[in-house]
This record gives C-alpha cells, sequence and structure tokens, in this order.
C-alpha cells in the first residue's frame, strides 16, 4: 500500500526521474513554441516503432486492438477482447499481414489479457514502462485500430495527458472509441504504460489497465490461466466444452473411437475412427461413463492429453476442448 | 466490425472499490483545459481574423474558412442546407450571408459576405501533413471572441469512400421485369433531376440498364457528388437527365453502431469525401467548416467531418485551395 502511494505522489522533484525524462512532463503546462516542438518531436520520434507494434485482433464479426511486447510475438490486450483463455484469433499487423494467434491467460477483474502470435517470426515489439515511472499529468499518447482493421488509415494515434491515477485504472484525454480496445497508451519516450479499456460517456473519459496490472499477474496469464470472477470476461462453464467424438468400450480396457465429427477439435488434433484412447490426463479409461464423467468437470479451452494406440502403436495427442 | 467494443462504464471507478484516493489533474491543465490552450495564442488570433461562425438567426451551426479579403468563405454544405436567414461573424462583426454555390462531391458551400480587407487564410503547401503534428482548430466562441482547440494529426491522408456507395435515390420496384422507379427520396439527386414513380430506367453514362442489379454495378465507381446521365422511358418516350449522385447514407437512415451511440453528436454526413486528413480534436459536429491551423498559423485545412467520437476530418490544403479558386472563378463569370 505505501509503495502504492509513493508511485502517483505527484512530487516530480522528489521522484527518481528517469534521466530520459522529458523535461515538459514536469511543467504544470507547455508555455511555449519550444515546449509544443518538443512535444511533437518526441511523439514523431516515438511513433514509427510503437506503430509496427500496434496490431488488430479479429475473432468472429468483431475486433479490438493489442500491442506485441516480445520478439517471438507475445501480445498484451484487453480481457474483454480476447474474451476467453485459449482461444484461436487472428492478428493482423499495420500492413496488413494476418497470423494466427491464440489467446493466454487473463485477468477478469481488471481486463487484462495475454494473447500469443503461433507462428515463428521475430515481431516489432515495444519495450514496457516496468518502472511505472508515469506520473499524473504526463503526456501520453495512444494507439489504436479504431472501428476495425483500415489499411490505407493505418492505426489512430492520439494525444493526451494521464488525468487520473487510480488502483487498477489510469485515465487519459486521449479519446477511444470501440475498436481501440485492448490497444496501447505510450509515454512519450514510446514505452508501453497501459491498455485501453473502456470509457465513460463524456468524451474526454477515457480509461486504460496500467502495466502494472499486467505485471502482477504475468505468470498465471502466461499459464493460460482464467483469473477472477468478471466483469470483463465470463468463465468458461464446466462440461460445456466440446472434444467431438463418439466411443465405445473395449474388453482389453480403454475405449475405440468409432466415430469424429466434421471440424470438431478432435478432428482437428487428428484423431480418427479406430484410434483407442487408453488414458486420458493420466487417468486410465475403462469404460464410455469414464470418459463422459471426466470432460463433465471441463469447459472449453481445457487441455487434454490423450494416451492412445493406432493401430497398435502408442501416440500422444494434447488438444483443447472447443466451445460446444 | 465494430462489435468488440469498449464497454461504456457509466461511472468511474464502479467496477472496483478503490483502495486509496484516486489522483485528478485539474481541468486547467487538461488537453483542452484554459491553462494549456492559452500557449496556442498566436494561433488563436489567426482563428480570430481568418475564420467565420456561421449562425442560424442567433444559433451557431457551423464554422466558416476565410478564403478571400472580399468576404468569400468556404463552410459546410450540409450543414447550412436550408438555413433561412444565414448570418456570419467574423472578428466581432455580424454580416448577412448569402451562398453563392455549393460543391457535392465536398460538401462545401461557398458563402459571400459584403466585406473588404478581411484576412483570408495561408494556405500550407503541405499534402501529407505528418502524423503527430500539432493542429487548432475552433472551439467554443463567443459574439467576439473565438476559442482554440488542439490537437495532432491522427492517421494517413487518404480517400473516405461513401458510405454505402454513391445512390441515385431510387427504390426500385421488386418482381418487376423491368427497372422501374417505385419510389424517390426526396433529398436525392433524383428528386431534383424530376425523376418520377413509374420511369423506367434505360441506361446510365451510356451502360444499359435492363433490370434493377444493373443500377448498382453501373454505379460501383461512381463519386458521390459526381453527376451521371440517365435514360428512361416515361410515357413511351425516351429522355436522358443529368442526375447528381448522393452518399447512400445520408439519403437512407443508417442504422447506429454501438460505435455511434457513444460518439456524442456527428456529422450528418462524415463520408464519401475525395481526400481528407484526419485529427483527434475534440470537437462537436457543429465545428466543423472552419480552418484547420499548424503551429505557424498556416491552414493545413478545412474540417469537414466529425465522424465518432475519435475521429474528424479536413479537406486537404492543397484541394481546399484549389476548390476555392475553382468555385470563386466559377461564381464571377
Amino acid at each position: 500500500m505505501i509503495r502504492l502511494l509513493l508511485l502517483i505522489a505527484s512530487v516530480p522533484l522528489v521522484a527518481a526521474a528517469a534521466p530520459d525524462r522529458p523535461y515538459f512532463n514536469d511543467k504544470k503546462v507547455p508555455d511555449s513554441r519550444k515546449d509544443l516542438d518538443a512535444i511533437q518531436k518526441a511523439l514523431a520520434t516515438a511513433l514509427p516503432k510503437a506503430r509496427e507494434a500496434t496490431i488488430c485482433i479479429e475473432m468472429g464479426e468483431g475486433s479490438g486492438s493489442g500491442v506485441i511486447v516480445s520478439a517471438d510475438g507475445l501480445i498484451l490486450t484487453a480481457a474483454h477482447v480476447a474474451s476467453a483463455a485459449n482461444k484461436e484469433m487472428t492478428v493482423v499487423m499495420e500492413d496488413g499481414k494476418r497470423l494466427k494467434a491464440e489467446s493466454l491467460g487473463l485477468v477478469s477483474t481488471t481486463d487484462c489479457a495475454m494473447v500469443k502470435i503461433t507462428e515463428k517470426g521475430n515481431y516489432p515489439h515495444v519495450e514496457i514502462d516496468r518502472d511505472e515511472s508515469t506520473k499524473l499529468g504526463d503526456w501520453v499518447f495512444a494507439l489504436g485500430h479504431s472501428g476495425g482493421f483500415d489499411k490505407e488509415r493505418g492505426s489512430v494515434v492520439r494525444l493526451g495527458r494521464l488525468v487520473r491515477t487510480a488502483d487498477s485504472t489510469i485515465q487519459s484525454d486521449c479519446t477511444l472509441i470501440g475498436g481501440d480496445s485492448g490497444g496501447p497508451l505510450f509515454d512519450m519516450q514510446g514505452r508501453l504504460i497501459g491498455i485501453h479499456s473502456r470509457v465513460g460517456q463524456v468524451l474526454a473519459q477515457n480509461m486504460h489497465v496500467p502495466v502494472k496490472e499486467f505485471l502482477n499477474h504475468w505468470d498465471e496469464m502466461l499459464g493460460g490461466n482464467f483469473v477472477g470472477e468478471g466483469p470483463f470476461a465470463k468463465a468458461p462453464e464446466k462440461g460445456k466444452g466440446f472434444l467431438g467424438l463418439a466411443t465405445e468400450a473395449r474388453l482389453e480396457g480403454g475405449v475405440r473411437v468409432s466415430k469424429v465429427g466434421r471440424e470438431s477439435p478432435a478432428e482437428k488434433a487428428g484423431i480418427v475412427e479406430g484410434d483407442v484412447i487408453l488414458k486420458l490426463n493420466g487417468k486410465p479409461l475403462a469404460t464410455r461413463d469414464d470418459l463422459q464423467g471426466m470432460l463433465k468437470e471441463m469447459a472449453a479451452g481445457d487441455k487434454l492429453a490423450l494416451e492412445m494406440l493406432r493401430n497398435g502403436k502408442p501416440e500422444t495427442l494434447v488438444l483443447r476442448l472447443g466451445e460446444r | 466490425m465494430n462489435v468488440k467494443l469498449l464497454s461504456l462504464a457509466l461511472c468511474l471507478g464502479a467496477l472496483s472499490p478503490v483502495l486509496h484516493a484516486a489522483q485528478n489533474l485539474e481541468s486547467d491543465s487538461r488537453k483542452n483545459g484554459d491553462a494549456v490552450v492559452a500557449v496556442f495564442e498566436p494561433v488563436r488570433q489567426v482563428l480570430q481574423t481568418s475564420s467565420a461562425v456561421m449562425r442560424d438567426g442567433r444559433k451557431d451551426i457551423a464554422y466558416g474558412t476565410v478564403v478571400s479579403a472580399d468576404g468569400y468563405i468556404l463552410t459546410k454544405a450540409s450543414e447550412i442546407n436550408g438555413v433561412g436567414s444565414l448570418g456570419v461573424i467574423i472578428e466581432a462583426t455580424k454580416y448577412e450571408a448569402r451562398v453563392i454555390a455549393t460543391d457535392p462531391v465536398w460538401d462545401v458551400a461557398l458563402v459571400k459576405v459584403e466585406a473588404q480587407g478581411l484576412q483570408p487564410v495561408v494556405y500550407s503547401t503541405i499534402t501529407d501533413v505528418p502524423q503527430g503534428t500539432w493542429v487548432v482548430a475552433n472551439g467554443a466562441t463567443s459574439l467576439t471572441r473565438r476559442r482554440a482547440l488542439a490537437g495532432i494529426i491522427s492517421a494517413k491522408a487518404r480517400e473516405i469512400p461513401a458510405g454505402g456507395g454513391a445512390a441515385l435515390g431510387v427504390v426500385m420496384k421488386e418482381k418487376s421485369k423491368v427497372a422501374e422507379v417505385d419510389s424517390v427520396n426526396d433529398r436525392s439527386g433524383a428528386h431534383e433531376a424530376g425523376i418520377q414513380k413509374g420511369d423506367i430506367l434505360m441506361a446510365i453514362d451510356g451502360k444499359k440498364i435492363s433490370k434493377s442489379e444493373d443500377i448498382m454495378a453501373a454505379l460501383k465507381d461512381k463519386k458521390a457528388g459526381s453527376t451521371v446521365k440517365v435514360t428512361l422511358r416515361r410515357n413511351g418516350k425516351e429522355e436522358t437527365l443529368d442526375v447528381r449522385l448522393a452518399v447512400r447514407g445520408d439519403l437512407y437512415e443508417e442504422e447506429r453502431t454501438r460505435n455511434d451511440e457513444m460518439s456524442g453528436e456527428y456529422s450528418r454526413r462524415r463520408t464519401g469525401f475525395p481526400r481528407v486528413i484526419q485529427h483527434d480534436i475534440l470537437g462537436r459536429k457543429d465545428s466543423v467548416g472552419g480552418p484547420l491551423l499548424d503551429l505557424d498559423g498556416k491552414c493545413v485545412g478545412m474540417n469537414i467531418a466529425r465522424a465518432d467520437r475519435a475521429q474528424s476530418f479536413a479537406i486537404p490544403a492543397p484541394d481546399l485551395k484549389a476548390l476555392a479558386e475553382k468555385m470563386i472563378k466559377d461564381a464571377s463569370k
């Protein structure tokens, strides 16, 4: 608690300012052309890299934004954009290139989520402000694919100030709109300080999740966990997971796959008719009821490790349950 | 594509218990607070002399851009349509104004006041203002004083296609073997040109029309605001009419998206512009039509649409300059 209070204390002279902290952040307001030029120059310098790393997330008929924070394609976004852990989605880069991705974990109480590009690559990414050095009144800029991806337009940049800081929300006067959700808020050096979450009725009220919320739940999200109980994402329900195969019991133990549903998670994982499933997540299966009973305790997105026999040879498959 | 949205939080902090007092920046120091706006005073001076306030009686309805010393002003045509007594304020002087001409492609009207020695805007020569460049436009205004609002260029310059495409403004009769007009939208070019219910459309710009679907195909690459030649048959006689194309979304009520719901008031016509620059100045629906200035007070564009909560469009200066010159020249013929 004490640490938090220190962080939001807006006494710039006491806090050890980062050596590269722009001087205009420590002025109450810009009061000369020189100040305005300095703000503009900082923005122009930070923009190219920030834009390259800002992506659009497409899922079903909706879209949001996100930002890449590692060379191997880890993305931070909003929980209400990812909507669930372990879900497939498409990521669109600034140049229009489309990539396969999947959501990892999320924090449903504060609107944080992680997404990972599943295609190998060396991706443009931004640095996270791990020191939480941004203060009330600092100049910030927002990027996002407002209203959806538009190649002609590119991502939309908005400049503003940090106008409110609270526990798990920071507010700026960078105007946001649908499609910006999950997009990045940067300090004037182009370091990530927040993720767009929601807006108030007043046009100047724009809320972001501070990166500290992400840092506090980093490993849980990386591990694909659903943290919290809403309101930004709904926890998956047990028994609603979908596998998509029919089985029959075998005298010698395990169950034999008698049918695989078209386009089902089972088919996508490569299960074929005639495969014999011996163990599910390490537990032996003796009857069809065993399998049904175990699936009843699982939800969409949960991982299944199947130990099987195919043509008499042992096989192991890992797949995720889909949505019913 | 607008389904995944920022959820509207009706009140701040309602979603999480606040463990310690939140800190707020005083409103004076916010982006459009008085203390911040003060630094743009030199640019505000230009707004004071070279922007106009368009009025319907005593109500401000739009802004205008002064483009000649002798009283020519450009503004957004669809904002002043149908105004009975159009008035204009420049500096602190009130004028009566006449609408001289409109350009439906750009949705721009040329307005004239009886004045001499006005300060027209000085056009910037930059065609593609870089993102992140400071820009200033008219905000709230009193009878005597314009207020500056600041923002930045926020996206790439580009064309904004007509929402729903370009349209004649006719609804065709269903289950008809020919392209027969069933109704005419009274705000459309079809109505202006005198197309009537029962007319059979034969051709558009020489392209043969034999069924309703052919109309869409014939208009596919046309621009809203441009004119097409429509050949039709009425009472057994063929005639050809010049018809202005409109933005389909302006003729027929679009369904409001969730993004529209959270945008406050936006311009009725916000699509169908040959080229715009985009900025993030938080204007209102009636704050279009005025100049968009850079820090040197040069005019980089004219505000033409408040598109939504986060996006505003302006006609780029080079296009604006050419348009102003052409409209004034045509007017003096």
